[in-house]
C-alpha cells in the first residue's frame, strides 16, 4: 500500500507532470491527484480512446499489443501507459 | 226449379294460437349447473421490518474512489512496478525533446490578412461631429454597441448625444442605419454590456449619471438611473462595469468610475433608481507611498480615477489608472475607510494597496491579463504602454507606442501574449510578446494621422472580430488573421518567463 503511493508520488512529482491518474479495467479511476470532475471526464475519454488504440494495433498484427499511447496537444501532452488486460 | 236446401257451412280453422298450442309441444331448456367451490383465504402469519439509512461515515464525493472499485493492491502494485520504468523513460525523453520544436498544426483555414468587415457609423451623430468614445460587445457577441460623445472638449457641454447598437449576424446589416439608436441628453463616455443577458447595457454620462438601458425594450430601453442625487458622481464616469455578487451569482451590481476620485457600486431597485451600496473613494495622502508625488497636494484632494480592470483571477483585486499617471492595485476587501467627506449616503472606503511607477500623463487605460494572475498593462497619454506585474512598482516592459496619446489597451482574450492597443495616430496596433518585443506584429490603419482611435474592444465570443472606434464618429469591424486566434503552443510558457522577470 504504502509502495504503491510511493511509486505514484515518484511520478507525479517528475518534471513537468501535471497530474496522474489511474485507472482500472471497468474505466474507473481509482487514484488521482487531479479533481473530481477533471479525473472523471479524462478517465471516461481515454479509456475509449485506449481500448480503440489497442484494438487497432491488434487487428493490424494479432501478435502485436499497445505499448504506450502519446496524444500530444497545443497545450500539453497526454501520456497513457496500459496494463495487461 | 229452385228448391230449399240447407248448405253446410264452410270451415275455416282458426289461427289463434290457443288453437294451435294444441298442437305444440312443451320443450324447456336450462344451463347446466354452474359448478362453484367456496374457499376461504387468510395470511395468517406476519413479520414487522424497518429500513432506514444510515449516516455515511466518510464525506460527500463525487467520486467515491474506496467504495466505488474495490482495489486489488497487489494487482495494482505489480502493474505500476510494471508501467513505473516506462513512464519514467517517456517522461525524460519527452523533457529533452527537440522532435516537436516548431511544429505547429492547423486544423482550421488560415486567413492571412486583416481585413475591414464593416464600417459602421449614425450619420446624425457625424453632422454633429460627435466621436465614437466607447465601445462594448454583448454577452452573445454578435450585438455592438457604440456611444457617442467627445473626448477633446475640456467644457460641460449640454449636447445631446447617441448610443446606437448594430447586430452584425442580422442579414439586412445597414452600416448607416443601426438596429437601436438611443437618444441621451449628455455625452455619454463609456458603455458596457451584461456579461450574461444580452440586452441588458450600462452608460456612463459626462455629468455623472450612470444609466442602464434594456436594448429590447422598444418604446422606453431606460430602465434604471442613478438620477442625480448627493451620490452621484460630480465628474465625468469614465468607466462602468457589473460586478458579480459574490454571494448570488446571479445578481449584479453596477460599479462606476469617474475623475471625482470615487469608485461607486450601485444595486438595482424595483422603481427604476439605482442606489448606492459601497463606495471606495481616493484622496492623496492615502495613496501608499511607495511613490512620492511630486506635487504638494493637499492631503484631501480627490485623485481623479480614470480607467479600471478587475483581475480575471481575483474577484476582489482591481487595477486603477489615475490622472496623476500612477497605477494603484486595489481590494474591495478593505476595511479602512475614506477620509471624510460630506455628502455620501454610504461611507467610502481607501481602496489602495500599493503603487506602481508613474506614466507621464494620465493613465487612459489599464487592462489585466486574462491569463496570468500578475501582470497587467498600462498606456497612458505619454504614448507608452507598460507591462507590469503586480508584485513589483517598476514596470517589466515598457514600449513606445505612438508619439501621441494612448487611448486604450486590451488583452486578446484568446492569445496571451498578444495586446492591441489604439493610438492617437489613428492606428489600431497589435503587439505580440512572441514575436518582437520591440515593433507591433501588425499595424492597422483606421483613419487618417489626424483622427485618434479611442476605444477598440475584443469580442469574446468570436476571437477574430476587433471593434475600433475613432474620431470621426467611424465604427470599424475588423476581422484579424488567424494567428490572432490560435493559441501558439508554448505560448503560457513564455508568458510565465516574462512574468518572473520580476527584479528583487
Amino acid at each position: 500500500m504504502a509502495e504503491v503511493e510511493e511509486t505514484l508520488k515518484r511520478i507525479q512529482a517528475h518534471k513537468g507532470v501535471i497530474g496522474t491518474i489511474v485507472v482500472n479495467a471497468e474505466g474507473i479511476p481509482i487514484r488521482t491527484t487531479l479533481d473530481n470532475s477533471t479525473t472523471v471526464q479524462y478517465a471516461g475519454l481515454l479509456h475509449q480512446l485506449t481500448m480503440k488504440a489497442r484494438s487497432t494495433v491488434r487487428d493490424i498484427d494479432p501478435q502485436n499489443d499497445l505499448t504506450f499511447l502519446r496524444i500530444r496537444s497545443k497545450k500539453h501532452e497526454i501520456m497513457v501507459a496500459p496494463g495487461n488486460l | 226449379m229452385f228448391g230449399d236446401g240447407v248448405a253446410r257451412g264452410a270451415d275455416v280453422e282458426s289461427l289463434w294460437r290457443r288453437d294451435q298450442g294444441t298442437r305444440c309441444e312443451a320443450k324447456s331448456c336450462q344451463t347446466e349447473e354452474i359448478s362453484t367451490v367456496e374457499v376461504a383465504v387468510q395470511s395468517h402469519s406476519s413479520r414487522d421490518a424497518g429500513m432506514q439509512t444510515d449516516q455515511s461515515e466518510e464525506s460527500i464525493q463525487d467520486l467515491d474512489l474506496q467504495k466505488e472499485a474495490p482495489v486489488d493492491y497487489a494487482g495494482l502494485l505489480s502493474f505500476l512496478q510494471g508501467v513505473e520504468d516506462v513512464v519514467i523513460k517517456e517522461l525524460n525523453k519527452n523533457w529533452i525533446s527537440h522532435a516537436f520544436d516548431g511544429f505547429e498544426v492547423n486544423w482550421v483555414d488560415q486567413n492571412e490578412t486583416v481585413s475591414c468587415l464593416h464600417n459602421l457609423s449614425y450619420p446624425e451623430a457625424q453632422d454633429q461631429k460627435l466621436q465614437v468614445t466607447s465601445i462594448s460587445w454583448n454577452a452573445t457577441g454578435s450585438v455592438v454597441a457604440c456611444s457617442y460623445g467627445r473626448l477633446d472638449d475640456g467644457d460641460w457641454s449640454t449636447e445631446k448625444s447617441y448610443v446606437c447598437t448594430w447586430n452584425l449576424d442580422r442579414r439586412g446589416l445597414n452600416p448607416k442605419c443601426p438596429d437601436l439608436v438611443v437618444d441621451v441628453p449628455s455625452s455619454v463616455m463609456c458603455l458596457a454590456f451584461h456579461p450574461s443577458q444580452p440586452s441588458l447595457i450600462i452608460g456612463g454620462l459626462y455629468s455623472g449619471e450612470v444609466l442602464i438601458w434594456d436594448t429590447s425594450r422598444i418604446e422606453d430601453p431606460l430602465i434604471w438611473r442613478t438620477g442625480m442625487t448627493d451620490d452621484t458622481h460630480t465628474d465625468p464616469v469614465y468607466q462602468v462595469d457589473w460586478l458579480q455578487d459574490s454571494k448570488h451569482s446571479h445578481h449584479f451590481q453596477i460599479l462606476s468610475v469617474s475623475t471625482d476620485g470615487k469608485i461607486l457600486v450601485w444595486q438595482t431597485e424595483r422603481d427604476g433608481q439605482l442606489t448606492l451600496v459601497e463606495g471606495f473613494a481616493l484622496v492623496a495622502q492615502q495613496i501608499p507611498r511607495s511613490m512620492k508625488l511630486k506635487k504638494r497636494t493637499r492631503g484631501e484632494t480627490a485623485v481623479g480615477v480614470t480607467s479600471l480592470s478587475f483581475s480575471h483571477f481575483d474577484p476582489s483585486v482591481f487595477i486603477i489608472g489615475m490622472e496623476g499617471g500612477y497605477s494603484l492595485k486595489c481590494s474591495t476587501a478593505v476595511e479602512t475607510a475614506a477620509v471624510p467627506r460630506t455628502g455620501s449616503s454610504v461611507p467610502l472606503k481607501a481602496p489602495a494597496q500599493f503603487a506602481f511607477s508613474p506614466h507621464g500623463g494620465p493613465v487612459y487605460c489599464v487592462s489585466c491579463s486574462p491569463f496570468h494572475r500578475n501582470l497587467f498593462l498600462s498606456g497612458g497619454t505619454d504614448g507608452h504602454v507598460h507591462l507590469h506585474s503586480m508584485l513589483q512598482a517598476q514596470p517589466l516592459i515598457s514600449l513606445q507606442l505612438s508619439k501621441k496619446y494612448l487611448f486604450s489597451v486590451r488583452w486578446s482574450p484568446v492569445r496571451p501574449l498578444v495586446f492591441a492597443a489604439a493610438t492617437g495616430e489613428g492606428e489600431v496596433q497589435l503587439f505580440d510578446f512572441g514575436k518582437s518585443s520591440q515593433k507591433p506584429a501588425v499595424s492597422i490603419k483606421q483613419a487618417s494621422a489626424q483622427t485618434p482611435v479611442y476605444c477598440i474592444e475584443f469580442n469574446i465570443k468570436q476571437p477574430q472580430l476587433l471593434a475600433a472606434g475613432d474620431a470621426s464618429g467611424l465604427l470599424k469591424i475588423w476581422q484579424l488573421s488567424s494567428d490572432f486566434i490560435q493559441q501558439g503552443p508554448r505560448e503560457m510558457n513564455h508568458l510565465e518567463q516574462l512574468a518572473n522577470e520580476v527584479t528583487d
